[in-house]
């Protein structure tokens, strides 16, 4: 055995693995290139650009889509699809908002939140739930509860805007974790929310990396029959990774709606697309079992700044979208060849 | 030393008793109408090989099931280790010691090779409960021990390569590394040599040699009588649900064995009356792929069959891919009736009458849901059309029906779907579709990979009509009698070259064998 091990030591059983490109292997890093790439091209067309505030806009503005993006990677790794949380989140935030001023307007902020994320939660897991018990595709599934939800909340629980939120909410969304008055005079402010975002992708990051759970969430996503053969409990990742979506995304409905200071039953759904794409570009397939916290996080910056600043490049508003799309169907190019036999 | 083994934990004393591991007694499994187990009864001892034969139908998957917990049976029962059971669970069967590595050898594509190896191993200490630690260290630490054992490299950057970059060989070992993490008893594997080259069979049996060695007992599900023999230890002989015998597998001959999984006689002899060459259909002048083969030249006549082995990267495979204009030749030609082709797609290669029968019929051949007719139908497509250009349902009816007939797919209707026939059924279906294009040259890659003795003995008296009836054939083999029995003439490529043609005639297994590792066995001791 010995002489057979030390004959095949020489790495002949390497000989057959295809020389994957650096992309192929780090696929965050084409995220980061991209990243790079926009940031020089529009700093170099408006110096303004090279600001602290403008880190601190796009901080700002990725929170949201920072949160809803972890709880997708969770489920894209574990081999589904989830476009129903942008409607947990709306029915999460509107819900409690209205439920708050009606009958406790001074609730303290961790009870708001806790709220969101116990019916995120539960919401998601019920996807969860379905998508393993009905064995039907969880794009089908969260298509349905989408539809669901949304209808539910404009039928029973109202169409008005709140255009004032709750004290509590309201305070929280200012809270500055750091000011900064720049050359020109102008204040930026780096709000006490992006930490939400950066505890949940540190959880999330554990979780995946370092938990028993997280290992199942791959090996669901790259065999589902063959996870169940090897004595992987799918009924519980299933529920855990769809009601990890819809956690993040109670959270992720009060966080925005305490940042806009403004609750509407129309906001939100319709966006899940944005959402996906964020996912995608930092690296994660779309047919599961891959995706890195480090990569959703660069991709969720990447598209915040092509919607956000590319307007500081004199860019209109409307090609932001042929942007993404572009840099969508590149990503798929470069990252093409990863896995292919 | 009086043994009570209720109280056994360790192998090696369980294997000095003589005690078995496992016993099956009174096994019935009905299936609808079909019996398809009828009181199978045998005893599995430590340390000892099993090769269970038997045709395809004959109950060895049922039984295999059964053992490994996925079905439970009708009848009977099963001791395993000293504890009786009536059926066992999927769990009852892992945590006994049970490890079954099946076709697909039941690994994660896209985790790494530690994780697929060791992690089991943490899977089963939290008894499935997933909010727990990963533990990362104590993952390598297994892994590396498991792949030691299993004569696979333990470093750091083969660990954490994904799966599903490594070659088809290389996988089998890892699932045998994590049958040794698992610390398994009985070891199943449910035809491990289907997809590798000769000499990563010979290292496959050399690594099941040594888990045997230290006290696990080994069943294998094989079609390849050759290697049972290689391998030695016992036989065990299904045919209709029933054991007809069992016994060290040195006191039978080969056609001893067919005789009692068939139940009817069969030689390995060829059925062709007289080679009766005809014109040069196919000629191939110093083709090349780069990096995959060069200077590769050789004819083939009208009726003839031309065998075509050589290890996994000897270029073989990649020639086939050329001829067929899968993976297009990027130098030299090929003339098909003297004319010159450069195939850049399948579709050219076919539109010329190159017709190739891939070596994977489950990934590369077959629309496994889909029915018989649409699969035989679909390279005629344009041949089926009726009015309008619509499809004729008809046209293709007749054709399956034919394909049916002429191949003898045992298959009461054409509208079955392919996923339901045994695979020496599904390789004549896919036999009969590029058949139905009406080919000059046949290119059967891998003909019976994965099909049972009778069914060879079929698919080997249907290419030799073909060929007496003006088909030229090119089969690329490993299975060295395959071409021994078939073949006019045998190529052998090396590392990208043609390295000898032999008649087959005259040619002995033995020479072709040394001939085929006969460089690299030479390398590896230097």
């Amino acid at each position: 055995m010995n002489a057979v091990a030390s004959a095949l030591k020489g790495g002949s059983h390497m000989a057959g693995v295809p020389h994957r490109g650096f992309f192929a292997r780090h696929p965050e890093s084409f995220t980061l290139v991209l990243i790079v790439a926009v940031s020089v091209i529009v700093g170099s067309i408006n110096p303004n650009f090279f600001e602290l505030s403008t880190v601190f806009d796009i901080l700002r503005s990725s929170t949201v889509t920072g949160l809803f993006a972890l709880g997708v990677l969770i489920v894209l790794a574990a081999g589904g699809i989830d476009v129903s949380f942008t409607a947990i989140a709306v029915l999460c935030m509107y819900a409690i908002t209205k439920a708050v001023l009606g009958y406790w307007p001074e609730a303290p902020f961790i009870v708001i939140i806790v709220s969101g994320a116990i019916i995120g939660t539960l919401l998601g897991a019920c996807n969860g739930y379905m998508v393993h018990r009905l064995k039907a595709p969880s794009l089908i599934v969260t298509i349905g509860t989408q539809y669901l939800l949304r209808g539910f909340l404009l039928t029973f629980v109202g169409t008005l805007f709140f255009m004032v939120i709750p004290q509590s909410m309201d305070n929280f969304g200012r809270i500055a974790l750091f000011n900064y008055r720049s050359a020109t005079g102008a204040t930026a402010i780096l709000p006490a929310s992006v930490l939400v975002l950066a505890l949940a992708a540190a959880v999330t990051w554990f979780l995946l990396n370092r938990t028993l759970m997280g290992r199942a969430i791959y090996a669901m996503g790259g065999s589902l029959a063959i996870a169940e053969r090897l004595g992987y409990n799918v009924r519980v990742v299933h529920v855990f990774a769809f009601g990890y979506v819809g956690l993040l995304a109670g959270i992720g409905g009060i966080v925005h709606a305490s940042t806009i200071r403004l609750a509407s039953p129309f906001d939100l759904v319709g966006t899940e697309l944005d959402v996906i794409a964020a996912v995608i570009l930092g690296g994660a397939r779309i047919t599961g079992g891959t995706g890195t916290v480090s990569g959703t996080l660069l991709g969720v910056i990447l598209v915040t700044l092509i919607n956000n600043v590319m307007i500081l490049a004199g860019v209109p508003s409307t090609w932001q979208k042929v942007v993404i799309g572009a840099f969508i169907l590149l990503a798929g190019a470069v990252f093409a060849t990863r896995g292919k036999k | 030393m009086p043994i009570d083994t209720s109280t056994q934990v360790g192998n090696s004393s369980l294997q000095d008793s003589g005690q078995p591991f496992l016993s099956a007694v009174g096994i019935h499994k009905r299936f609808g109408g079909v019996h398809a187990l009828k009181g199978v009864s045998l005893d599995i001892v430590p340390g000892e090989i099993y090769h269970l034969l038997g045709e395809n139908g004959c109950g060895k998957s049922t039984l295999i099931k059964i053992i490994s917990g996925a079905q439970p049976p009708d009848e009977g029962h099963l001791i395993v280790a000293g504890r009786t059971y009536s059926e066992l669970k999927p769990l009852d069967s892992l945590g006994a010691g049970i490890e079954t590595v099946y076709q697909d050898l039941s690994l994660i594509p896209n985790l790494s090779v530690a994780e697929n190896v060791a992690l089991t191993e943490q899977l089963v200490a939290t008894n499935g409960r997933l909010l727990r630690r990963y533990d990362r260290p104590t993952l390598a630490q297994t892994a590396v021990h498991a792949l030691e054992a299993a004569g696979l490299p333990s470093d750091a950057r083969f660990r954490d390569t994904p799966v599903e970059l490594l070659p088809i060989a290389t996988r089998q070992l890892v699932a045998i590394a994590r049958a040794i993490a698992t610390k398994a008893r009985m070891v199943i594997m449910d035809e491990p040599t289907t997809a590798l080259t000769q000499r990563e069979v010979d290292n496959l049996i050399r690594v099941i040699e040594g888990l045997r060695a230290s006290g696990v007992a080994v069943l294998f599900v094989s079609h390849k009588l050759d290697e049972c023999y290689a391998i030695g230890g016992q036989v065990i002989i299904l045919r209709d649900g029933e054991k007809v015998a069992q016994g060290p597998i040195a006191d039978y001959t080969k056609s001893q064995l067919m005789q009692l999984m068939t139940g009817k006689q069969l030689e390995g002899r060829r059925y062709r009356a007289n080679a009766n060459w005809g014109e040069i259909v196919l000629d191939v002048r110093n083709l090349g792929v780069a990096g995959a083969f060069d200077g590769v030249s050789f004819a083939l006549r009208r009726g003839e069959i031309l065998g075509l082995t050589g290890l996994l990267d000897s270029g073989r495979n990649e020639l086939a891919l050329a001829l067929a204009g899968v993976r297009p030749a990027d130098r030299g030609e090929i003339r098909v009736d003297n004319e010159v082709q450069h195939f850049k797609t399948p579709a050219e290669a076919i539109a010329k009458g190159i017709g190739y029968v891939p070596e994977d019929r489950l990934s590369e051949g077959l629309f496994l849901d889909k029915s018989i007719r649409d699969n035989v139908a679909t390279a005629v497509l344009d041949r089926l059309l009726g009015r309008f250009g619509m499809l004729d349902a008809g046209k293709g009816d007749d054709l399956a029906a034919r394909t049916i007939k002429d191949l003898q797919i045992a298959a009461p209707n054409i509208r079955l779907p392919v996923q339901s026939l045994s695979g020496g059924n599904q390789q004549r279906v896919l036999i009969g579709r590029w058949l139905a294009i009406e080919p000059r040259v046949l290119v059967l890659h891998g003909p019976t990979v994965g099909v049972d003795v009778g069914s060879k003995d079929t698919i080997y008296r249907i290419v030799q009509r073909l060929a007496e009836n003006g088909l030229t054939v090119l089969i690329i083999s490993d299975d060295l009698p395959e071409l021994l029995q078939n073949c006019d003439r045998i190529l052998l490529m090396r590392k990208g070259h043609l390295a000898g043609e032999y008649d087959a005639a005259t040619l002995q297994e033995a020479d072709l064998y040394h001939a085929l590792i006969g460089d690299d066995a030479e390398e590896v001791r230097a």
